[in-house]
C-alpha cells in the first residue's frame, strides 16, 4: 500500500515549471532515493508533499490524506528539509523541547533522540555554534522525536562525516525494516546505491525513471545511469 | 490552542533576544526616568511635589511599549529570519492557529514588558519624591490605573507587532519600522494633524499608560500644544485591539498562506 503518494504534481514559478505532472508512490518498508540534478524540483516536490508549498495542479498525500489533513502530522511524519532550520540562539535541547511540546510528546523523548543522534554531550550548546553535520543531526533528531512511520529527508547526509553517513544509512535501513516508508533525496549517489530499494530520478521537474535500483543500474554504476538519464553524461568543457 | 501558546512562550523563554529586549526596555525607562526626575522643578518643568511632576517621570515607562511591539514582531518574523517556520508549520500545518497562538503569546509577554516599564519608572519617580522629602502626590488608585494602562498598552502593541511580523516577515525592517513609526512618524503626523493624534496607535497606547497627549513623542509633537483630547481608557484599548485584529486578519489571509520555501 502506498504511504507517500504524488499524483500529477505541478508547480510553476512565473514562466518556470519547477515540477511538471510528477507522479510516484512510496510503500511501507521501502527506502526510495529521490534523485535529480540541482534545480530539478526535488525540494519543491518534498515541500508540496509536506503541505509547505501549494501545488498548481495535482495532489500529494501521506497515509491517504494531504499532509495538512493528518490528525497528528508531526507524530506520523518526520522530515528534514534544511539543516539550518533552528534558531541559532537556542540550545539543541531547547530546540527539541519546543518541537516535543508542539507535537504533544513526552519531554523524555528529547533526551532519547539527543542520545540517538549523538548530540547528548552538545545538548546545551547553542545551535549557532554547531557545524553543518551537528545541525544535520539536530534536524534528524527533530524528525525522529515522535518515532514516525514516514520519513521525508532532503539531503540528510550533507555535512555528515563518514561515521555519520554510515550511522544514517543504518538508521534508515533499520526504520524501513520496522515498516517505515522513507523518501530521501541526495546527491551522494554512491551512498544512495547502498541505502535505497527504489530510485526516482527527475529532471527539469519531470519523472525520468522510477524503478528498483538493481533493475535500473543492471550492474552499472548509479552515477553513470543517473548522468545518462539526466543528459549530463557528456564531458563538460573546462574553462581555460 | 493552549499548547500552541505554551510553545510560543517557550520559544521566547529559550532565546537571549527576549531578555535583551526586556533589559533594553527597563534600561531606557530607567535612564529617562532618572533624567526626568533630575529635571523636575527646573525649566518650567513641574516639581516632584506635584502630580504632574511625578506623571512626567512615569511617562518614561512608555519605552517598554515600543519594546513590547518589537518583541511581538521578532516572535513572528524571527521564524522566517532563522528558517524555523518550516519546522513550525510541519508540526502545526494550520497556519491561522499558529498566528493566533503567536498573537496571544505576544499579549502575555508584552504585558510583562509593560509591568516592568511601569514598575521601573514608578520606583524611580517615587524614589526621587521620597529623597526630596515630598509626600507622594499621586494616589494608589491612579498608580494602579497607570499600571493597568502600561500592561494593557504593551500587551496590545505586542500583538500588533506579532501581526506585523507575520505580515511583513523581514525582521529587521519590521523592528526598525516600529521604532521609526513610534518615535518619528507619529510625532510628525500628530503635529500636522492635531485631530488625528489621539487615534495614532503608539500615541493611544502611551495615553493609555498615563501620559498626556503628545508628551510621549520625541519629535515636533513633543509637548506641543494640542487641541485634541486623549481617548478614554476603554476607547484607546479598543482601538489598539481593533488594529491588532485587522493586521492579523490581513496577515492570515495573505502572507501566512504563502509558500514556505
Amino acid at each position: 500500500m502506498a504511504i507517500i503518494e504524488a499524483t500529477g504534481l505541478t508547480k510553476r514559478y512565473g514562466h518556470t515549471v519547477a515540477v511538471d505532472h510528477l507522479s510516484f508512490a512510496v510503500e511501507a518498508g521501502q527506502v526510495v532515493g529521490f534523485l535529480g540534478p540541482n534545480g530539478a524540483g526535488k525540494t519543491t516536490t518534498l515541500r508540496m508533499l509536506l503541505g509547505l508549498v501549494l501545488p498548481d495542479q495535482g495532489s500529494a498525500s501521506v497515509d491517504g490524506r494531504p499532509y495538512v489533513a493528518l490528525p497528528s502530522p508531526a507524530c506520523q511524519v518526520g522530515a528534514v528539509l534544511e539543516a539550518s532550520s533552528c534558531h541559532p540562539g537556542r540550545t539543541a535541547r531547547n530546540h527539541l523541547r519546543v518541537h516535543a511540546l508542539a507535537a504533544g510528546l513526552d519531554p523524555t523523548r528529547v533526551e532519547d533522540v539527543l542520545g540517538l543522534v549523538g548530540l547528548a554531550s552538545a545538548a546545551d550548546q547553542r545551535a549557532g555554534t554547531f557545524s553543518l553535520g551537528m545541525r544535520q543531526r539536530l534536524g534528524l533528531a527533530s524528525a525522529l522525536l515522535a518515532d514516525p512511520d514516514v520519513l521525508i529527508l532532503d539531503e540528510p547526509a550533507n555535512g555528515l562525516d563518514p561515521e555519520g553517513v554510515r550511522w544514517l544509512r543504518d538508521l534508515i535501513r533499520g526504520l524501513a525494516a520496522d515498516g517505515a516508508a522513507v523518501l530521501v533525496s541526495s546527491h551522494l549517489l554512491a551512498e544512495v546505491a547502498q541505502t535505497v530499494d527504489d530510485v526516482i530520478i527527475i529532471n527539469s521537474g519531470r519523472l525520468v525513471a522510477h524503478s528498483p535500483i538493481n533493475e535500473l543500474t543492471a550492474g552499472a554504476a548509479l552515477e553513470d545511469v543517473f548522468l545518462g538519464l539526466t543528459g549530463r553524461d557528456a564531458p563538460r568543457e573546462v574553462p581555460s | 490552542m493552549i499548547r500552541g501558546i505554551r510553545v510560543e512562550l517557550l520559544k521566547l523563554r529559550t532565546v537571549r533576544a527576549s531578555y535583551g529586549l526586556l533589559a533594553a526596555a527597563v534600561g531606557l525607562t530607567a535612564v529617562f526616568s532618572i533624567i526626568e526626575s533630575e529635571r523636575a522643578g527646573t525649566n518650567n518643568m513641574p516639581p516632584l511635589s506635584t502630580a504632574a511632576g511625578v506623571n512626567n517621570i512615569i511617562t518614561g515607562g512608555v519605552w517598554s511599549l515600543m519594546f513590547a511591539a518589537a518583541l511581538g514582531a521578532t516572535l513572528a518574523s524571527g521564524e522566517f529570519r532563522h528558517a524555523t517556520a518550516t519546522g513550525t508549520y510541519l508540526v502545526t500545518p494550520n497556519r491561522s492557529r499558529v498566528l493566533a497562538a503567536k498573537a496571544i503569546a505576544a499579549v502575555i509577554a508584552g504585558s510583562v514588558f509593560g509591568l516592568f516599564g511601569w514598575a521601573t519608572s514608578t520606583a524611580i519617580g517615587l524614589g526621587f519624591v521620597a529623597a526630596d522629602g515630598y509626600a507622594n502626590p499621586i494616589g494608589a488608585g491612579t498608580l494602579a490605573r497607570y499600571a493597568a494602562g502600561h500592561v494593557v498598552a504593551a500587551a496590545l502593541l505586542s500583538a500588533i507587532g506579532a501581526a506585523l511580523g507575520s505580515l511583513i516577515r523581514a525582521q529587521l525592517p519590521v523592528v526598525i519600522g516600529i521604532f521609526v513609526w513610534s518615535i518619528v512618524i507619529e510625532s510628525i503626523l500628530g503635529d500636522l494633524f492635531n485631530g488625528l493624534q489621539p487615534y495614532l496607535p503608539y500615541t493611544a497606547a502611551s495615553t493609555l499608560a498615563g501620559t498626556s497627549l503628545g508628551s510621549a513623542a520625541f519629535g515636533p509633537a513633543h509637548s506641543a500644544g494640542t487641541t485634541a483630547s486623549p481617548l478614554p481608557f476603554a476607547a484607546a484599548a479598543a482601538l489598539l485591539a481593533a488594529i491588532a485584529l485587522a493586521v492579523s486578519v490581513i496577515a492570515a489571509r495573505t502572507t501566512v498562506r504563502r509558500d514556505i520555501s
